[in-house]
């Protein structure tokens, strides 16, 4: 659940969701916090971010106890600051649940630091577990979610790395039971521009992982393992990498990827301004299904521009979902909480006027979505959509 | 353009050019400093104090300063300075002290001009008037300044700071007569150079040491310091008080400062300790460097530009005994690599998106639509009001989408997962339930799975035995709903169908074809297949001589029901009022009401027909020996796999506990293990915890039935004593009495315990309860108004 925020200044915001509540922002880095990301809620409302200026720092939120002033309010402490980086940090993330509290951070020299409290009570204490040299700098990681004990703990790096003698910009680390280390298991060949974000998809059961890749489009790779053999058994799992999905849509760098919490659904936001939004089909088909523009403007370029009525939006949606069942990419902004907002700091922020809602677009071949009447254009839509809800 | 030809006239038609590159000193260089035809630089340390000149790709040692044979603390240079309008002179500062003067003009091999022995400590800086070629300012660790004429043999003034040691001093560019000191104490000081009584101005700039100085080079009265504190700041002072317009951090303490000519806004820093590199800061985005040199293995000592008015090279010297020179163009950029956006997906699918505003507003001038309230909220950084330049602008917005509620991404996920019956009751009836969930939700798919369960699951043997003919009425049910299953009636809604599941589709309707057809197969035919491992097109093929078990499906379907099944729509009702249908008898006797297969008047006429009576037996016997429920396992496993790789763990799960033994042993403990691991994680995410804790409890997995069995144990203390109870029994050690009784019935409470916070009596929870319906007061009489709640 990482905000993953844009280099802009030393604080944090931990936003709560729902009244997106600015709660607080802290400033403790000295140098852009280049991600920030959540642990498991088991392990309490903890924190890590990463900063230029070469620490990584866990973060606990704690509710204010005996001091009368702070009674109820919780205030966010700072646990650790792990130092031993040379270079900036540039990502941080912690490890799946089942592995513990741990915490793996990657810096611009090519370092992969994995790091273990070992007493999850005591955030203060991390320690070095291990030290992977990845030999180019890297710029993202991911921790492969699986819990599955047939899957070894797992970490995809990706590199940003512009000399020309690297070529494969995506390897990917495996956790080997017998040497109790870090090796490569694979690299994939085929990502040759810099990479600026990674992600494993939620596993929930399945057998083979999906990775998604942000560079210069989106990729999706899907990594069966393949089935160890018993002579080779300890040894490294081979893999069975297929690209099933590329997508240069954004027609510029993609600079995040996101997946939601069952990973069908993926999300990928490039300088074009835009949030897309993919969903594969029953026939392993990626598709875009929305696309979300932060200033709700219309989507320029191709065919696949609908606009939303502001006043219409809403009436049709149930509509829409009843006769279709379901409905993926019609996301909506919140209300805005104007009053409380604005004074809440008004020194530091501004509001801008409302702009308008944000447009719906759906995939290009499916749908003309310039409607006269509501009521017409639903008849005439024949399935746009992915359902969301459906086999997801 | 005109900056071009301004940098041009300024270089005096040399234009310099060059490239990265590196010479090794003998030692590590203090302190650099380069003439003022950009040609030459001088580096001065403890053991070494060359000239060399800059070529075109290589540094070439033009002079060794060091000369004489008896080594001199004089040549121990902390500091070294050269005349910005005199190419022959040079002042270093010594760290014994002592200020020296040399003048590159001397024929002799010896260039030292003037010995200045004031100060008591070492020399930190020196520093040349900029305009007035004989004065020569210095600042010591023995905390004064002092300000001397070339001309004479001592000190014109000495400015007595009256802090600490003087770290820097640095003449100002636009008042003749200003120079700051910098101490170490934090603070910056004014002086005027004809007042050495009193400085005309002090402020405290940093917290710690304030280490550098530096004067913007447009006179503009911006000063920048630089501090132990690891901030570089800004500060105008052209108003009375300094204000500071900049801060910039950096990460680790800052040696040198140097604004970088022709820019406004940059300026280049390096730092003192655990940092090598040199930074080349925009003031204006002040977290993050706009330009990096990280050639140095040690820490940079001095920096310099290499001409006043070329912004592109950079000469830097370090501890590393090297002496580089930086071209801009070779500089790593760390705005390039920094990312603009961030995203992130929520919990229930709602999608935070943050980015540079510059990205998401270039078409800002639209219109916004008239009454709409549904509108982003921005996070703006307030922005500097002189700013004008777009691109440096570092603010963004960060907007949240989310999901409408009708469609809440995750919300069916929540739903199903608490309306979900997974056992406790008869199999069928547990499928109907969660298709039923299913259907609700419009999940098409998975309420048609549920129902394919049941037909395939729920045999005959296992529905209680009042009916006889369930057999037949199973055939004639089992019928309409055959017919959901042709991929024609998929309703549109269903997109995602899989060919697997098509597959299993198929063969799914022509097994049960086979079910209805046996009937009729005991009809008209003997017993020739019963018993054998005929696959089921065989089968068919005996019984209506159709190749196309899938047309043939078509075909059977009219004739059986006709007005039902010509059209896929009205095939939804029927299904729809099956599933509605809570368990299987009840639709059983729905069906009976239909014309067609009459399962009431076949039971009643069943009692006396010995025909009849075989019909059904065989047909029960033909049911068990052909239809075994393994015969669907692949399948159904198949299917699970499928929902799992699908990312429905919840599905997957939720087959697996309500099949339960029935299709366990098709797949693999760990494959299961992963299943249930998965979903109870992704239940605790939802908070549904009392599911997850059902999941667990209801799960054949050893490895999963166990997670809710760790640190159970409730510690206690009796009631009467307060000392903790021993773990056997309900009677306290100490003091011989029961423990935990009930205030109302008098004996020891085995299980749910409801005690009173106030006065700590309680008993059984439906004793209490019942007691406070009708008395306010505590049950065991102690006179507390006991409140449940």
């Amino acid at each position: 659940m990482d905000f993953g925020e844009v280099p802009m200044k030393p604080e944090m915001m931990a936003a709560a969701y729902g009244s997106l509540k600015y709660s607080f922002h802290f400033y403790t880095h000295s140098g852009s916090v280049w991600r920030v990301t959540w642990a498991h809620p088991e392990f309490g409302q903890v924190l890590a971010s990463c900063s230029f200026d070469r620490t990584a720092v866990v973060w606990e939120e704690i509710v204010g106890e005996s001091n009368d002033k702070l009674r109820g309010q919780s205030h966010w402490v700072k646990r650790t600051t792990l130092v031993d980086s040379r270079t900036s940090v540039t990502d941080v993330k912690f490890a799946p649940k089942h592995m513990g509290l741990m915490l793996a951070t990657c810096s611009a020299d090519g370092v992969v630091r994995i790091y273990e409290a070992p007493d999850v009570m005591n955030l203060s204490q991390w320690s070095l577990q291990h030290e992977i040299s990845c030999k180019l700098s890297c710029s993202c990681i991911s921790w492969n979610p699986s819990s599955s004990r047939a899957h070894s703990p797992m970490i995809a790096v990706g590199s940003d790395d512009n000399s020309p003698n690297i070529l494969a910009k995506v390897q990917i680390y495996e956790y080997n039971e017998n040497t109790r280390k870090y090796a490569k298991a694979e690299t994939l060949m085929t990502v040759t521009d810099p990479v600026h974000d990674i992600a494993f998809a939620p596993n929930l059961g399945r057998s083979f992982h999906i990775l998604a890749v942000a560079t210069k489009d989106v990729r999706i790779f899907t990594l069966k393992p393949v089935r160890k053999e018993l002579t080779t058994s300890g040894g490294l799992t081979k893999f069975e990498i297929q690209i099933v999905a590329q997508f240069d849509n954004h027609n510029s760098q993609v600079w995040r990827v996101s997946w939601n919490i069952t990973g069908t659904v993926l999300a990928s936001s490039g300088d074009d301004g835009c949030v897309r939004l993919w969903k594969a089909n029953y026939m392993d088909n990626w598709k875009c299904t929305g696309i979300l523009k932060g200033n709700g403007s219309p989507v320029s370029g191709s065919s696949q521009q609908g606009m939303f009525n502001a006043s219409l939006g809403s009436a049709n949606t149930s509509l829409q979902n009843s006769l279709n069942g379901s409905a993926a990419g019609r996301y909506f902004f919140p209300p805005l909480d104007s009053p409380r907002a604005g004074s809440r700091w008004s020194s530091y922020a501004q509001l801008l006027p409302p702009p308008p809602l944000i447009e719906h677009s759906c995939d290009a071949d499916t749908a003309n979505l310039q409607y006269p009447h509501p009521s017409r254009r639903y008849i005439s839509q024949p399935l746009n959509l992915l359902p969301e809800n459906e086999g997801v | 353009m005109e900056k071009m030809a301004r940098v041009t006239t300024a270089l005096g038609g040399n234009t310099i050019t060059g490239r990265t590159m590196f010479c090794h000193l003998d030692a590590p260089a203090n302190a650099i400093s380069v003439c003022r035809d950009a040609a030459q630089v001088v580096v001065a340390g403890r053991n070494i104090f060359k000239i060399y000149s800059i070529d075109e790709d290589q540094f070439v040692e033009k002079l060794n300063l060091r000369v004489g044979r008896k080594p001199s603390l004089n040549f121990s240079c902390a500091d070294v300075v050269w005349h910005q309008m005199d190419e022959n002179l040079l002042a270093t500062a010594a760290t014994n002290g002592v200020v020296v003067t040399w003048n590159l003009g001397k024929p002799s091999r010896n260039k030292q001009d003037q010995l200045f022995t004031e100060h008591k400590r070492t020399v930190n800086k020196v520093c040349f008037h900029p305009t007035e070629v004989y004065m020569l300012l210095s600042g010591s660790q023995d905390g004064y300044m002092k300000c001397f004429d070339l001309r004479k043999k001592d000190s014109v003034s000495t400015f007595s700071g009256q802090s600490e040691s003087v770290r820097d001093v640095q003449f100002s560019i636009r008042d003749y007569f200003t120079f700051a000191a910098t101490f170490e104490n934090g603070n910056v000081q004014l002086w005027d150079i004809r007042r050495p009584d009193r400085y005309e101005r002090m402020f405290t700039a940093h917290n710690g040491p304030v280490f550098c100085c530096d004067w913007h080079l447009e006179d503009r009265g911006w000063l920048a310091t630089g501090g132990r504190d690891k901030m570089v700041k800004v500060w105008d002072m052209n108003t009375n008080r300094a204000k500071e317009i900049y801060c910039v951090q950096t990460i680790a303490s800052v040696a040198r400062v140097k604004w970088r000519p022709e820019c406004k806004h940059h300026i280049a820093t390096c730092s003192m300790m655990v940092d090598h590199n040199i930074y080349v800061w925009d003031v204006r985005r002040p977290f993050i460097p706009s330009a990096m040199f990280e050639e140095h293995k040690d820490v940079t000592t001095g920096i310099v530009w290499r001409h006043l008015h070329d912004p592109y090279f950079l000469l830097s010297g370090s501890k590393d005994s090297t002496l580089y020179q930086h071209i801009f163009k070779d500089a790593s950029q760390p705005i390039d690599r920094a990312n603009p956006e961030g995203l992130c997906y929520s919990l229930f699918g709602d999608l935070a998106f943050a980015a540079k505003e510059s990205l998401i507003s270039s078409d800002s001038n639209r219109k916004p639509y008239i009454g709409d309230r549904r509108h982003p909220i921005f996070f703006k950084r307030k922005l500097d009001p002189t700013e004008q330049f777009e691109y440096i602008s570092s603010s963004s917005a960060l907007s949240v989408f989310e999901t409408d509620l009708e469609s809440g991404s995750m919300d069916w996920f929540v739903r199903t997962a608490k309306q979900y019956v997974l056992a406790g009751r008869p199999l069928a009836e547990l499928c109907d339930h969660n298709a039923k969930v299913a259907k609700e939700l419009d999940r098409d798919q998975v309420a048609q799975t549920w129902t394919m369960l049941r037909i395939i699951y729920s045999s005959p043997g296992t529905v209680p035995s009042a009916n006889l003919n369930h057999s037949l009425g199973k055939g004639s049910t089992s019928l309409p709903l055959m017919n959901s299953f042709n991929l024609k009636d998929i309703p549109p809604g269903i997109g995602n169908e899989s060919r697997l599941e098509r597959s299993k589709g198929e063969s799914r309707s022509e097994n049960i074809l086979m079910d209805s057809s046996s009937t009729l197969i005991n009809n008209d035919e003997n017993e020739e297949t019963e018993g054998s491992d005929v696959p089921a097109d065989y089968l068919l093929g005996d019984v209506e001589g159709d190749e196309d078990e899938l047309y043939m499906m078509d075909h059977e379907n009219p004739h059986a029901e006709e007005q039902e099944y010509i059209l896929p729509q009205e095939a939804f009702p029927l299904r729809h009022e099956i599933v509605d249908n809570p368990s299987a008898l009840d639709h059983l006797q729905d069906k009976a009401d239909s014309p067609h297969v009459s399962g009431n008047e076949a039971e009643t006429v069943s009692l006396t027909p010995v025909e009849s009576f075989s019909l059904i037996s065989i047909s029960h016997s033909l049911y068990e020996n052909r239809l075994p429920p393994d015969f669907f396992s692949p399948i159904v496993r198949d299917m699970l796999l499928f929902y799992a790789e699908q990312g429905d763990v919840q599905m997957a799960v939720s087959v697996l506990i309500v099949l339960g033994d029935r299709i366990k042993k098709e797949i693999d403990e760990q494959t299961q293990e992963h299943w249930y691991t998965s979903y109870i994680d992704l239940l605790q995410r939802f908070q549904l915890w009392n599911i997850s804790n059902e999941v667990i409890k209801l799960s054949t997995c050893r490895a999963i039935n166990c997670l809710n069995q760790a640190s159970t144990t409730l510690h206690i203390n009796c009631s009467n004593c307060k000392r903790p109870m021993s773990n056997k029994g309900w009677i306290c050690d100490r003091c011989r009495q029961c423990a935990s009784m009930c205030a109302v019935c008098h004996h020891v409470v085995k299980g749910l315990f409801v005690w009173c916070q106030g006065c700590s009596h309680g008993g059984h929870l439906q004793h209490i309860m019942k007691w406070l319906e009708t008395s306010s007061h505590c049950p065991a009489g102690c006179g507390h108004l006991c409140e449940y709640t």
